[in-house]
């Protein structure tokens, strides 16, 4: 007698689903690269923060050396690519992505994310003055043009009106030298159409990533470093816009439902700081998931989400991205944020590869812990490179946070 | 030639000795604005009758920092906000940080609330510089350094002060680049005492600094000129102060014939224009500046300046001087030993840090060096 195997239904995503269309959204960026390289368009490596609204204006074809270093990163082969670079005398001090990037750069093949070659380059420093650093370095080793939009940290609350002029002048020189590297011309009717979409694309994104306000939350946190690529991406694509939306309206159903992408029951609430420990992502989030913890707050919401009016507004949105704030400006979007989602304890990811992530997070974590009074905890790890991060410490850390959260629960 | 040694042993002790510098300002009533690198616009403080003095860090042990920065942040301003929090600077008006690189901007959130008794001014540079519009906005920069400056000390700024210290500076960078020349002919000038001279201007007005460094060459010119087997090196990086590594380049036989030190000869590269007006003209140097890791390049022409200088000066090599966590100057290198592997000028990396205790490391790279280049 043969034994009835039963198996179990195979999952087949909806292909409707707002998590469909935003992985197709990802999927197809890739695709469409591939394709726009070999019909001969001249492709761009992009920083994560460079105002898009120019090459969308433009018509060009860009990609992310960050978002691509952090999925060769979760896909395991950080610490080779960061090998080669440090083979070819980089200092193992250097942020991972740029290791990574670098070593891309150089070997061209990486089959845990490949993206085409670029034929120039457009960098914004209003995350990191690495970003200069690195993407000097790719122009010299692949003899290519780079465009800089520099925008300096700003050491007060808010950008000056000499910030926001000497950044809109670059903004204005960059468009003259994408027009002379690429041939393609301005058209001041797409830079307003595109700037529409860019707007509906980030309240869209604010909207949904504003559900995690809600007890439970309609979503595990961990789900917003997923659709973050997107919001990087495409921002100015009004798929991009329309996929948000609808996420934004499946979390409000959740919310009415009761229902939540958090698959164990929500105990504790968690804001998340930092750049995700990509290359041990899994074991971040389970060491939460298992204890019950829901991420329901991170600044990356706030990180992409671009909302203006004019152009003095795009210009003033570009400077004021959580990495080129002040302490206090800094500090009270977080507090904000923490307030909002009724976060109990703060974990900090004191990021080995950004020094101006962690660099004066201590006193500001510090100073978000008082304001909101809940507890805060910092463990040690690192973007790309997996060698700067200990499961032990992470798990010891966030053992602490959760009885702190339970006994102030308790006590409550 | 006992003149000379005085004058040696005069830069040494300004060097070693802080301190009593700063005491010294103080007691005479004197006003001291505190200026952390790379490019700190000293000549406005200058100019408002404030003495500006170094604040590079030093080679002391770092406890208080530790709750504000990480380990992974370079020790010159890990130990620069230590003497803060620790009283090192009090009696200072306000530390003036520029945020040219990402770790100086959080040297300067971290002062505030880790020595909040000594306001904290920031300076914010462009990179995108030599043109109109980072100009514009250095000078931007400058006039926000002044009103700060004029607040917090009460001392008010003029452009005619301004002028006559654009002078004194430029004379002071004139002096500098002289003495790294006249520094050649003279062998038996120790790397230490090369670094005194250079080390005791951050501590110094630069009028007292430039008579004492051209009394130096006026001496040192009357006497014969030496030539030496000692080996001629290039030294480049953030700094290079360090008495035991200074020591060690000495025990080597080597001879500092020029330098890429921030610390050092970068500061002097670049003058004011005095035909223009003076702050104007203060925005125009800064524009002009570069060859430098954290002033955007995207030639990277700085590994070809250094191979120049080794070419001009008769350099038998170059010693990098690695700061321990200094990402620009960690970027900068592999491009630049191409450029040194290109021209055929043999190069070293050596990595240093202020809590360095054990430079056995150090020796022995240097030693190998000095056999690859016999």
């Amino acid at each position: 007698m043969s034994e009835e195997v039963i198996k179990k239904p195979k999952y087949v995503e909806d292909p409707n689903s707002a998590k469909s269309k935003l992985n197709k959204i990802t999927s197809d960026h890739y695709s469409n690269l591939w394709m726009a390289k070999e019909k001969g368009e001249m492709i761009g490596w992009c920083a994560s923060n460079f105002p898009q609204e120019i090459f969308e204006t433009l018509g060009l074809t860009v990609c992310y050396p960050e978002n691509q270093a952090a999925a060769i990163a979760a896909r395991g082969a950080g610490e080779k690519m960061c090998l080669i670079s440090e083979g070819d005398g980089y200092s193992n001090d250097i942020c991972a992505y740029a290791r990574v990037s670098l070593a891309y750069a150089k070997i061209k093949d990486a089959p845990e994310q490949n993206m085409p070659q670029p034929d120039y380059l457009l960098c914004c420093n209003n995350i990191c003055n690495t970003m200069i650093k690195w993407y000097e370095n790719l122009s010299v080793e692949l003899n290519i043009p780079l465009v800089l939009i520099d925008i300096p940290f700003n050491p007060d609350y808010n950008p000056s009106k000499a910030e926001v002029e000497y950044v809109k002048n670059q903004f204005l020189e960059a468009i003259k030298q994408l027009e002379k590297i690429t041939g393609k011309t301005w058209s001041d009717e797409k830079f307003k159409e595109v700037m529409e979409i860019s707007n509906r694309t980030s309240r869209a994104w604010l909207k949904a990533t504003n559900f995690t306000k809600n007890t439970p939350s309609p979503l595990n946190g961990f789900d917003l470093l997923n659709h973050m690529a997107v919001a990087v991406c495409a921002r100015g694509k009004i798929e991009a816009a329309e996929a948000f939306e609808l996420l934004a309206e499946e979390y409000e159903k959740a919310v009415q439902e009761g229902t939540s992408t958090f698959r164990a029951e929500e105990k504790h609430r968690l804001m998340f700081e930092g750049i995700a420990c990509w290359p041990h992502l899994r074991v971040t989030a389970t060491e939460l998931k298992s204890r019950g913890i829901n991420m329901v707050a991170t600044i990356y919401a706030d990180a992409f989400g671009f909302i203006y009016d004019d152009l003095d507004g795009l210009i003033e949105a570009y400077c004021n991205v959580p990495n080129a704030m002040n302490l206090e400006h800094a500090r009270d979007k977080r507090v904000a944020i923490a307030k909002n989602t009724k976060a109990e304890a703060l974990l900090v990811h004191t990021n080995r590869s950004c020094k101006l992530w962690s660099g004066f997070m201590y006193e500001m974590s510090r100073q978000i812990g008082e304001a909101c009074e809940i507890p805060v905890a910092s463990f040690d790890g690192d973007q790309a490179d997996p060698r700067n991060f200990s499961e032990a410490q992470y798990a010891t850390r966030v053992q602490a946070l959760t009885e702190i959260m339970e006994s102030n629960k308790g006590g409550k | 030639m006992t003149k000379v040694n005085e004058l040696l042993e005069q830069f040494h002790k300004v060097a070693v000795s802080p301190e009593e510098q700063l005491k010294s300002y103080l007691s005479q009533g004197r006003k001291v604005v505190a200026c952390v690198p790379v490019y700190t616009p000293e000549e406005l403080i200058h100019s408002m009758n404030l003495v500006p003095f170094g604040a590079w860090g030093a080679e002391i042990e770092v406890r208080e920092a530790k709750k504000y920065f990480p380990a992974f942040i370079c020790s010159i301003l890990q130990t620069t906000l230590e003497m803060g929090i620790t009283g090192k600077y009090d009696g200072i008006s306000a530390i003036v940080i520029p945020s040219l690189c990402d770790s100086l901007k959080c040297l300067g959130e971290n002062w505030k609330y880790g020595v909040p008794n000594i306001p904290f001014i920031p300076m914010t540079y462009p990179q995108n510089r030599n043109n109109d519009n980072g100009r514009a906005f250095t000078k931007a920069g400058y006039l926000r350094v002044i009103d700060d400056l004029e607040k917090i000390t009460g001392k008010k700024f003029s452009e005619a002060e301004l002028a006559k210290s654009n002078k004194v500076y430029n004379l002071h960078n004139q002096a500098m680049r002289r003495l790294s020349d006249v520094l050649v002919e003279y062998p038996w000038i120790s790397a230490s005492q090369r670094n005194d001279i250079f080390k005791s201007a951050y501590y110094m007005t630069k009028e007292e600094h430039t008579t004492l460094v051209n009394q130096l060459m006026d001496l040192l010119l009357e006497m014969p000129k030496e030539t030496s087997n000692m080996k001629k090196i290039i030294t480049t990086g953030i700094i290079a102060d360090s008495r035991d590594l200074l020591t060690i380049i000495g025990e080597n036989d080597m001879q500092i014939v020029g330098d890429d030190i921030a610390h050092e000869s970068r500061q002097y590269r670049t003058d004011v224009n005095e035909s223009k007006d003076a702050l104007e003209g203060l925005a125009d140097k800064f524009s002009r500046m570069d060859n430098c890791s954290v002033l955007y390049d995207v030639d990277k022409k700085r590994g070809d300046y250094i191979a120049e200088m080794a070419k001009r000066t008769g350099a038998d090599g170059v010693v990098v001087v690695m700061t321990k966590f200094c990402d620009p100057e960690e970027f900068d290198y592999p491009i630049m030993k191409k450029k040194f592997d290109a021209a055929g000028i043999p190069s070293v990396l050596i990595e240093v840090d202020m809590q360095m205790n054990n430079y056995e490391q150090a020796r022995t790279a240097l030693q190998t060096f000095k056999d690859m280049l016999n």
